[in-house]
């Protein structure tokens, strides 16, 4: 509803209009990312960790990743939720806004990569709308429509799982978002070279 | 930390050389992989392609390293999960020398060079992997590959197993080279070396090695006149000289050389100059260790013109045999290099026949049965084979059998001349019995397979187990045939062999004792061959007839088919599969030790553990005894 009226007129944060600015070079690399979220609607619940690797030249960098957990102290407390997951985990742990900034500057201008990317995105677009910056301009690509792409099924789709077993990937039994980034940046490598994507 | 680069240095740390890091220095390396996804048939890098930046860690799937050679592509090794490869960054400057290329598709850890490199300068054990692996991986084993590809059963490991094989082997050298002292004359050492017929003498002092010279060090430096032949040999020994410890493997040695360009090494007693000289190890001693590879021997034994060139050649695959073993080779990697090799001795055997006699009047095929035909004829035990000719017309059959009587003759006495001991059962070519047309012996089949127990005296199983060694295949396939079909839904055949197989006494007693021989020459020893082995050859045997799959002769792939195409009782047929692996390396060591055919075994003489193998090896016999009796009801004959 007409959004960008209320926009014009907030001064975005700095890292925002950093992010803006990388827009003026074509992308260089491909982030795979994942999220884990409370539950599925974007306007309601919030992002619980994120993780994300970076595929440069057919090939994952396993150093160029991203891996935070989101302190959502005020929504585990809303809703009556233990935060015990968050105290016992050893990845690192930011506040919302923390990682949301530091995570916008991580992908800068890459073409996103997921599995059902746009849900990820909407997640990720409402966070930043709590931050006062605009929505994410960056292309996406879908793992799921790539491999519907490349056999032509157009009348269902395949869960991370089910395609995991196509291609013959080990599933683990923790999954944490980084865990599944990971799969995804394989599939999406398996995936690239079968569609011959550059 | 990052979650997965914990996992992938939990999955290095499994495997050589990233075992002797710590994990904290396995994280930092993990950190810095490149993942790569290679799809069936990708390569990752070819023959004189630049260097990359980075080695190889194979995280699943499987590459295949080649080499193009006389425009033939051959395959050098197949790196399989947790392999290394792409070594050639670390050691040398050029283009690399192969190619790697994904056999299926696979995923590698690509790991950098300059990351890497501080780990091996400060950790010998990584480097010696490293250097290891890297010999292996670069040696060029084409006459190996001619040979594995005739081997129809798991050819995957085949090839890695001859490197490794090859790898192995240790060197025998000069242990009591020339020496002398650095103030002697040059004319007088040459003298000496000329009177000793040696191309090297090393200068110490006390006893510790300053230099060596060579006949290279004579050409260049005297017969140039740079130095006059009064000077003392001081002045033209090449210094340092490169120094290795005893017992270094042929890679290792040849390593050594080609990296300090050297044709010398000089063994010490701990490894260094500065330690008592025990030998010289000249290239010339690398090129006799290579001599006793699987492939050279196979060429020289299609080169070799008598029967005693034959036999020593078998000698050498005798000592082959045991270092493998004392390496801990898989035997089955072994007896698939052995029976390649004793298979290309008889088809030698019958070709030196042929040539004495003149081509043969008809198509013929010589079989090798028993253990030869199943490819587990380790030790030299007695030979067991059989001649099919073709049909001709009546008038001319007469000859024609004589002709192949006296083929098989001469055959069956090259054979024995080369260590083979004739059958003492008569199950051999040269016998009127098992020397006949196709007809005949289709007859002779059909007969044993339908009326299984009338002519029995003359029915032994070892005709079921057969492999062609020289002639036509389509003999071969047409007995076989004749075989199957009888075979189907013939119950009182199955009968027979079923009741043949359980006829064998037990091994274990009651109280899980050893049974031992009571009575004979024997006495107090395990008859391991008929109480152990033969219940599972025959086992196997059985059942693969009876579930109508052709082409596996070899008892232990046998039970693995087994395992595939019945997998109700897969476990059942795995355990016996390694049990007879293990059986097969008990006898194996038995008969090299007391060069006979290892059929007894001395149970005092074994140890604890040893006893407790052997006697684990022969639990699963019990539920395949029970698993024969419930699919066959044996009552015919019992």
């Amino acid at each position: 509803m007409l959004d960008w009226i209320k926009n014009i007129s907030k001064e975005h944060p700095e890292f925002w209009k950093d992010y803006l600015s990388k827009f003026e070079n074509k992308p260089d690399k491909f982030i795979v990312l994942s999220t884990e979220t409370s539950g599925l609607n974007p306007d309601k619940d919030v992002i619980l960790s994120l993780g994300a690797f970076a595929v440069i030249d057919d090939g994952i960098e396993i150093k160029d990743n991203f891996e935070s957990l989101l302190l959502q102290y005020k929504f585990l407390k809303d809703n009556g939720l233990s935060n015990e997951f968050i105290i016992e985990s050893k990845m690192a742990k930011m506040e919302e806004h923390d990682a949301i900034e530091a995570f916008i500057k991580y992908i800068g201008n890459a073409v996103l990569v997921g599995h059902h990317i746009n849900f990820d995105i909407e997640m990720l677009n409402s966070a930043l709308e709590r931050l006062d910056c605009g929505r994410l301009k960056n292309e996406a690509l879908d793992v799921d429509m790539m491999y519907r792409k490349l056999t032509d099924i157009n009348d269902k789709q395949f869960s991370l799982d089910e395609l995991c077993d196509i291609y013959k990937i080990p599933k683990s039994d923790h999954n944490s978002s980084s865990e599944e980034a990971y799969k995804i940046a394989l599939l999406f490598l398996k995936l690239k070279s079968r569609l011959g994507i550059k | 930390m990052n979650t997965i680069t914990e996992q992938i240095a939990d999955f290095l740390k499994e495997y050589p050389p990233f075992n002797n890091l710590t994990f904290q220095e396995l994280s930092d390396i993990s950190n810095n992989i490149r993942v790569l996804n290679l799809e069936k048939h990708a390569v990752l890098f070819q023959n004189n392609d630049p260097l990359h930046d980075s080695f190889y860690v194979v995280a699943s799937g499987v590459i295949n390293l080649t080499k193009i050679a006389d425009a033939e592509e051959t395959i050098i090794n197949k790196c399989h999960e947790g392999d290394i490869f792409g070594l050639r960054p670390f050691f040398a400057k050029n283009n690399y020398m192969m190619t790697a290329k994904a056999r299926e598709e696979s995923i590698i850890y690509a790991i950098p060079i300059a990351v890497f490199r501080p780990f091996v300068a400060n950790n010998s054990d990584v480097l010696n992997f490293l250097l290891e692996n890297f010999a292996v991986n670069s040696r060029h084993t084409k006459d190996n590959v001619s040979t594995g590809s005739k081997s129809t059963s798991d050819n995957d490991f085949y090839i890695d197993q001859q490197s490794d094989m090859q790898y192995l082997q240790s060197l025998t050298y000069n242990n009591s080279p020339l020496k002398t002292e650095a103030h002697h004359i040059i004319r007088d050492v040459a003298i000496l070396m000329t009177d000793s017929m040696v191309d090297n003498i090393v200068i110490c002092e006390n006893d510790q090695p300053i230099g060596i010279v060579t006949n290279s060090d004579l050409s260049s430096k005297i017969a140039t006149g740079r130095y006059p032949i009064t000077a003392t040999i001081d002045k033209i020994m090449s210094s340092p000289v490169v120094t290795v410890i005893e017992n270094v493997s042929l890679a290792e040695a040849q390593l050594l050389m080609l990296k300090n360009n050297v044709t010398h090494l000089c063994v010490t007693k701990d490894g260094t100059a500065k330690s008592a000289i025990k030998g010289i190890i000249s290239e010339h001693d690398l090129i006799v260790a290579q001599a006793s590879n699987p492939g050279v021997l196979i060429k020289e034994i299609k080169r070799s013109q008598l029967p005693k060139d034959l036999k020593q050649i078998r000698d050498r695959l005798s000592d082959l045999i045991q270092n493998s073993i004392q390496k801990n080779i898989p035997i089955s990697h072994i007896s698939n290099i052995a029976s390649e090799i004793n298979l290309a001795i008889i088809k030698r055997a019958v070709e030196l026949s042929i040539l004495d006699l003149g081509s043969p009047p008809a198509r013929f095929a010589w079989l090798s049965i028993g253990s030869q035909g199943r490819k587990e004829q380790l030790l030299l035990t007695d030979q067991d084979s059989i001649l099919i000719f073709e049909d001709v017309t009546p008038e001319k059959y007469r000859d024609v059998k004589d002709y192949f009587l006296r083929l098989a003759k001469r055959t069956t006495a090259v054979l024995e001349k080369v260590g083979y001991e004739l059958c003492p059962n008569g199950h051999m070519a040269s016998n009127m019995l098992w020397c006949k047309s196709l007809t005949d012996w289709t007859k002779q089949y059909n007969s044993w397979m339908n009326t299984p127990g009338e002519n029995s005296n003359d029915l032994s199983s070892i005709f079921f187990d057969y492999e062609i060694v020289f002639g036509e295949p389509k003999i071969e396939e047409a007995i076989e045939n004749v075989i199957f079909k009888n075979a189907t839904n013939n119950t009182l055949f199955f009968d027979f062999l079923g009741n043949d197989a359980l006829r064998k006494n037990a091994p274990l007693s009651f109280f899980k004792k050893f049974i031992l021989e009571e009575e004979g020459p024997h006495k107090t020893k395990f008859d391991i061959k008929t109480r152990a082995l033969m219940p599972l050859i025959d086992a196997a045997r059985l059942l693969i007839l009876n579930s109508n799959i052709k082409g596996i002769q070899n008892t232990y792939l046998r039970f693995k088919q087994l395992a595939i195409a019945d997998s109700k009782n897969a476990e059942i047929y795995l355990s016996c599969a390694e049990a007879f692996l293990t059986l097969s390396k008990f006898r194996t060591i038995e008969g090299l030790k007391n060069d006979d055919s290892g059929q007894y075994i001395n149970i005092k003489d074994m140890s604890k553990t040893d006893k407790e193998k052997l006697k684990n090896a022969l639990l699963p016999m019990k539920d395949l005894e029970e698993l024969i009796k419930s699919k066959f009801q044996l009552t015919q004959f019992s």
